[in-house]
């Protein structure tokens, strides 16, 4: 039996508290707080204490989804981003720049936020930039 | 002898399969595992001073792992909760080994390895409003029954339902937990059904909580659930004469099991 402790920070909001997986044969068993870690101190929310539920869950996405004729199917991500890139360019060329909006997000690193507001500034031409935590 | 040549020695000597223990990872001192496969870290065992549930952790793994045999650091409160672990089958006393160490810091040992739970001095806003956390029970009986009942209140509505104090409770093992059963509790919603949510909890705690204050160092809001428990406990102390973790039996008032000591109230017909 393989049992380990592995420290992380929490995925879900931009606070970061600092939790700790329990991990039994490579299956995520459960999760507790991080006693030490200076941003929570051993407190979490609900959401923290659940983050295994998510991650072993059954509904979770794990590849992306493009419709076709009105149902979704698993692509793989080359596809997606190619998908996406085209439908953004014939978007900004027919609507103009400012019809885009980026929303950036705290799950994200502040280096993944950066580019993602040079992307909405320097590729796409907008200023339309926000974040989930600017609620 | 010395700590980690006992382990060293359990280990090599199939005592125990696994060794749970704390070691520092990226500066934070962990639960770890520690096993016959990777012997040359148990020089890095420490025993503090953070506390995690170990007991809490062992028998989970026991529940999937029938039969192994586990050590593990025992403070006091460890050794409260394994017992009331024993009593209610969750662990069994054949596959458990405990090496002792250093408790809490206190008037009686001057040198603790526990550091975490010593107590936090309350705010100034939370004793006019509230309750001091480090009170003694007898203490709270200044206050007259309108305001004790009000200052409860105001810790209760604090509460954001985390269910941590549940979570990290290393004597809650049911798998059905009645705070998450829609017809004791309002589930699903915040704020928590004041005080409904935390009295359940208070009522099964009754017999049950060893006093390790694990759930109150878990609690985000900063509720006085230490002395909550102690209060319940204390009656249950007085009218019983028994103290979860110490008695070798299950609670007088258990209906799990064959015998029910208590005599049922019957309902009262409307």
């Amino acid at each position: 039996m393989e049992y380990k402790f592995v420290p992380s920070v929490c995925s879900y909001c931009g606070t970061g508290c600092g939790v700790l997986f329990q991990v039994m044969d490579g299956k995520l068993m459960g999760t507790m707080p991080l006693k030490t870690h200076p941003v929570n101190e051993g407190k979490l929310c609900l959401k923290g204490w659940n983050l295994h539920e998510y991650i072993n869950s059954d509904m979770r996405l794990k590849s992306p989804l493009i419709k076709f004729n009105g149902r979704f199917r698993k692509v793989t991500w080359d596809r997606a981003i190619q998908f996406t890139a085209r439908k953004l360019n014939e978007v900004v060329k027919k609507y103009g720049p400012d019809s885009v909006g980026v929303l950036v997000s705290a799950k994200i690193t502040n280096e993944e936020n950066y580019l993602a507001q040079k992307f909405a500034r320097a590729a796409i031409g907008t200023n339309n930039v926000d974040h989930c935590a600017r609620l | 002898m010395d700590m980690r040549t006992e382990v060293r020695q359990w280990l090599e000597q199939d005592k125990v399969d696994v060794f749970l223990g704390y070691k520092m990872i990226e500066g934070h001192p962990l639960p770890h595992f520690f096993s016959k496969d990777n012997l040359e870290e148990v020089d890095a065992l420490v025993t503090g001073p953070a506390r995690y549930p170990l007991e809490k952790i062992a028998s989970s793994i026991a529940t999937e792992k029938p039969g192994i045999k586990i050590g593990l650091l025992g403070r006091e409160c460890t050794q409260r909760a394994l017992n009331v672990l024993y009593i209610w089958n969750q662990l069994s006393p054949d596959n458990v080994k405990t090496l002792n160490v250093n408790c809490c810091p206190s008037r009686l040992e001057a040198h603790g390895d526990c550091s975490y739970l010593e107590p936090k001095p309350s705010g100034d806003y939370k004793k006019q409003m509230g309750l001091d956390n480090n009170m003694a029970t007898e203490q709270t009986d200044i206050y007259s029954q309108e305001e004790r009942f009000s200052r409860w209140i105001y810790e209760f509505q604090k509460c954001i339902k985390c269910y941590g104090c549940r979570n990290i409770c290393p004597v809650c093992f049911c798998k059905e937990c009645s705070l998450e059963h829609p017809d004791l509790v309002g589930t699903g919603a915040l704020p928590a059904e004041v005080p409904i949510f935390h009295m359940v909890r208070a009522v099964h705690m009754a017999g049950r909580c060893i006093d390790c204050g694990l759930c109150e160092d878990a609690c985000p809001m900063d509720i006085p659930l230490r002395l909550l428990y102690r209060k319940v406990n204390e009656i249950v102390k007085e009218t019983f004469d028994y103290e979860a973790g110490i008695s070798q039996l299950q609670p007088p008032f258990s209906v799990l099991g064959d015998t029910v000591t208590l005599e049922p109230k019957p309902l009262e017909m409307a």
